[in-house]
């Protein structure tokens, strides 16, 4: 239940990332937000989830903003400095691990799993928390669509129609950030980010509306949180995580291959499509360039005389029959009055897409 | 020090060394997350590795592990190639999912052997010294090797050769092809080769520094030198030499510090890596920070050793209560020398670090501002061909300086060539009328890169 509401919240906000092109922005804030559990660890010496989660989310606030400060201040790119916040803070938060573990203190064992996760170790009341902030996430969501939709594609306009970016630009990643460091507990610090890219990536291949888009992402995200707990308590042994991961991306892969409009597959067939087709149409224009040298267009030719010219298949000539432009008798074939003009028209378009 | 210290400082230096060289492109070429993914995904080629020859120290280990990089390359290119996803999407899909697959395949199938995540994930430097590579044995016959020393030394020292090598033989291409991908591939340098010619060198470079600190330690020691010294300068060969630098000085002196804290070796290095740029991307806050800490814990160690040497129990106690009781153990005095330490010590800081720091900042404002005098003065001198207006008195008046300033202008613009001084009268030399033409031109486009090569092309001394 809980991973589900949490994939589900993750795809929502995920296709904001990802459109937005941060989508690392998720792998390096859930690195960053391991100092923090530590420190707050460090500082409490107790395990309460909801003190660690504190000390996630601020650590994981300052990471973001340290990436936006290092890439507006510098001339370092953003990817440098995603990948400097990312692996720094998690460095320090190694550090800070491995000196607690020396400590003399028993209640410290544990706190690995917040490195890949354990949906098991979901209580009740995290359930309820993950909800709770689901809620007020899909509220701001609703709230600001118009903001968020508009900043998202066009940041410069909507500096000019007033609206603060700052602002909404904030909004949106702290709950991002809020997000992320919900789902450490179940997935863990390293696959978070793509639990957050994943059914965003998955969504986009499919529409091209946002809300649809924000839609479906909720919808695969809250399809592998729960078949991927499902398999992993049914295998046991397993780490949730990981598994969740797998089935979002298999999501992915199968909208890859499968999606109706930008998919390889349908892409693939739509080339063949067009290549059938242009050599249809040659060959119909090499006919209508012997054709025209008579009088009587349905005037009889050989077939063979055909062979010569590239691109000529037998399929294409079929695919001319059976459209009713040309006709075949015995080994001859002629033109019709249709597939005349038709490649006369031909012609015309040719050459009016080329002066275009 | 003992013998086992230094073999650790040897392998984490060399680490760094191998890191810093293709970590430094890949920062270049704004790659460097490929790194992160890399370094995930060798995990896969590890675990497949290990169930084929179920034997954690053999070479085919590395190989796959290298290969499970190279292919995490050409999926992310493939996937970024069909159009679907942008390239960052691209590596967030790819590695997760390999990483999970490794992750899997480790906890449904090596439950019994010692192959499980935490050590690959932290990596252990402390052992390396010795695991030691031995040549040469013959069966039952003891003392029989010949004894080679550590074998991570060997197996870095040797990726490190190689890619130093590589880097000398083929410095002038990966310039090129970094810097203008374009103009390398008119040159006839296939950006194609390159490409993977880098991807290959940072695979391996990862899958041999993965043993001794851990995946995400390898990104940090591949970027942060290198964004560091990129912060430096533009120039490349210092920014590779300085990004050696760097990782080196994290190296040793983060040794020194997990030694210190008993804590992981990669995690200081990291933490110590994160103080450099820190230092150099906010000089004046992180000095400041740096030196109050380091301050501290000077006092605070000598008063926690007093009083463990007491007996008082303090070994025992929890973190929070130990920080407690040390502190109350502290006098005025203390804080006195805190302080004073901490200010000594930012001050030498924030001195030390160029280009950024206020001293650097301050000087930069003044030489500015010479420049700008020594082109108003020019400019004055050109527009005007009467005598009078050209007299070394006269400027005083009226371009409103002070006598001391003018007369500093004066004495740049003659060390430069740029006037020169007959009986009082200043008048342009050839050179400076050249570059007073170049300034008006410059003033009227305003492009900035060309008013720095400029000055360079006429200054001998700068103000």
């Amino acid at each position: 239940m809980g991973t589900a509401i949490l994939g589900a919240i993750c795809g929502m906000l995920g296709s904001f990332a990802v459109l937005r092109k941060q989508s690392l922005l998720g792998d390096a804030i859930s690195h960053a937000a391991l100092p923090g559990i530590a420190i707050a660890f460090l500082i409490t010496g107790v395990k309460d989830s909801n003190l660690l989660l504190l000390g996630a989310l601020i650590s994981g606030l300052i990471g973001t903003f340290w990436i936006r400060g290092i890439t507006q201040k510098t001339h370092l790119k953003s990817d440098t400095a995603l990948g400097l916040t990312l692996s720094l803070f998690f460095g320090f938060g190694m550090l800070l691990l491995t000196f607690i573990q020396k400590q003399p203190n028993a209640s410290q064992a544990g706190l690995d799993t917040y490195l890949f996760g354990q949906a098991a170790t979901l209580l009740e009341k995290d359930v309820w928390l993950i909800a709770i902030v689901a809620g007020i996430a899909l509220l701001i969501v609703f709230v600001f669509w118009k903001e968020f939709k508009i900043l998202l594609f066009d940041p410069e306009y909507t500096k000019t129609l007033g609206f603060n970016t700052r602002f909404i630009d904030i909004l949106i990643t702290t709950f991002i950030v809020i997000t992320i460091v919900l789902g450490l507990q179940t997935v863990g610090v390293i696959l978070m980010s793509a639990m957050l890219l994943a059914p965003a990536a998955a969504a986009r291949q499919w529409t091209n509306s946002l809300g649809i888009m924000v839609l479906l992402a909720a919808i695969f995200g809250a399809f592998s949180g729960v078949v991927g707990t499902g398999i992993s308590t049914i295998e046991g042994n397993l780490s949730t995580g990981p598994v969740i991961v797998l089935v979002a991306a298999s999501i992915v892969l199968f909208s890859f291959i499968f999606s109706p409009n930008r998919g390889l597959l349908f892409r693939e067939i739509r080339f063949r499509k067009n290549r059938n087709n242009i050599k249809m149409q040659k060959t119909l224009a090499f006919m209508y360039g012997i054709a025209k040298t008579h009088e009587n267009i349905s005037h009889p030719h050989a077939i063979k005389i055909l062979n010569g010219f590239q691109g000529f298949s037998k399929k294409s000539l079929q695919e001319l029959v059976d459209l009713n432009y040309v006709k075949i008798s015995g080994q001859q074939w002629s033109m019709t009055q249709e597939g005349f003009n038709t490649a006369a028209n031909l012609y015309d378009q040719q050459i009016t897409n080329l002066h275009e | 020090m003992n013998s086992a210290q230094i073999i650790i400082q040897i392998i984490v230096a060399l680490v760094a060394v191998a890191c810093a060289i293709p970590g430094t492109f890949l920062v270049l070429r704004k790659m460097s997350l490929i790194s992160d993914a890399i370094s995930h995904s060798i995990l896969l080629g590890i675990v497949i590795g290990f169930f084929i020859v179920e034997d954690t120290a053999s070479p085919l280990l590395i190989v796959l592990a290298a290969l499970a990089g190279i292919v995490t390359v050409i999926l992310v290119e493939y996937i970024q190639k069909t159009g679907l996803v942008k390239e960052d999407t691209a590596i967030g899909l790819v590695f997760p999912a390999l990483f999970s697959i490794g992750v899997i395949l480790i906890s449904k199938n090596a439950n019994d052997v010692h192959l499980d995540i935490d050590s690959v994930m932290v990596g252990d430097l402390s052992l390396a010294p010795f695991d030691i590579l031995q040549i040469g044995c013959i069966e039952g016959v003891t003392d029989s090797c010949i004894n080679l020393g550590p074998k991570a030394i060997w197996v870095i020292g040797t990726i490190l050769v190689i890619t130093l090598i590589l880097l000398f033989m083929f410095f002038k291409e990966l310039k090129v092809s970094t810097f203008d991908a374009g103009l390398a591939a008119a040159l006839g340098f296939s950006p194609l080769i390159m490409h993977y010619g880098l991807m290959t060198v940072s695979s391996i470079t990862i899958v041999g520094a993965f043993d001794a600190v851990g995946p995400i330690l390898v990104v940090a020691l591949m970027i942060a030198p290198a964004a560091t010294a990129y912060l430096f300068t533009k120039d490349l060969k210092k920014m590779l030499l300085l990004s050696c630098f760097f990782g080196v000085f994290a190296a040793i002196s983060g040794y020194w510090l997990a030694h210190i804290l008993d804590a992981s070796i990669s995690g200081s290095m990291t933490t110590v890596l994160a103080i450099l740029f820190l230092l150099v991307y906010e000089p004046i806050i992180t000095s400041i920070l740096v030196s109050l800490t380091v301050g501290t814990s000077t006092i605070f160690y000598q008063y926690y050793e007093l009083l463990v040497a007491n007996e008082t129990g303090i070994e025992h106690m929890l973190l929070g209560e130990k920080i407690q009781t040390v502190f109350a153990e502290f006098v005025f005095l203390d804080y006195v020398y805190i302080l004073i330490i901490a200010t000594v010590l930012t001050a030498f800081l924030i001195y030390i670090l160029p280009k950024r720091g206020v001293i650097y900042g301050y000087y930069k404002v003044r030489q500015q501002k010479t420049e700008i005098m020594l082109l108003v003065f020019l400019l004055h001198i050109r527009n005007h061909s009467e005598e009078s207006e050209r007299h070394v008195k006269h400027l005083n008046e009226h371009i409103n300086w002070q006598r001391l300033r003018s007369k500093s202008i004066v004495e740049l613009a003659q060390k430069n060539n740029m006037i020169t001084i007959d009986s009082s009268i200043i008048s342009l030399t050839k050179k400076g009328e050249e570059f007073t033409e170049k300034a008006i031109d410059y003033i009227i486009t305003n492009k900035d890169t060309e008013i720095e090569e400029m000055k360079d092309d006429f200054f001998l001394f700068r103000g």
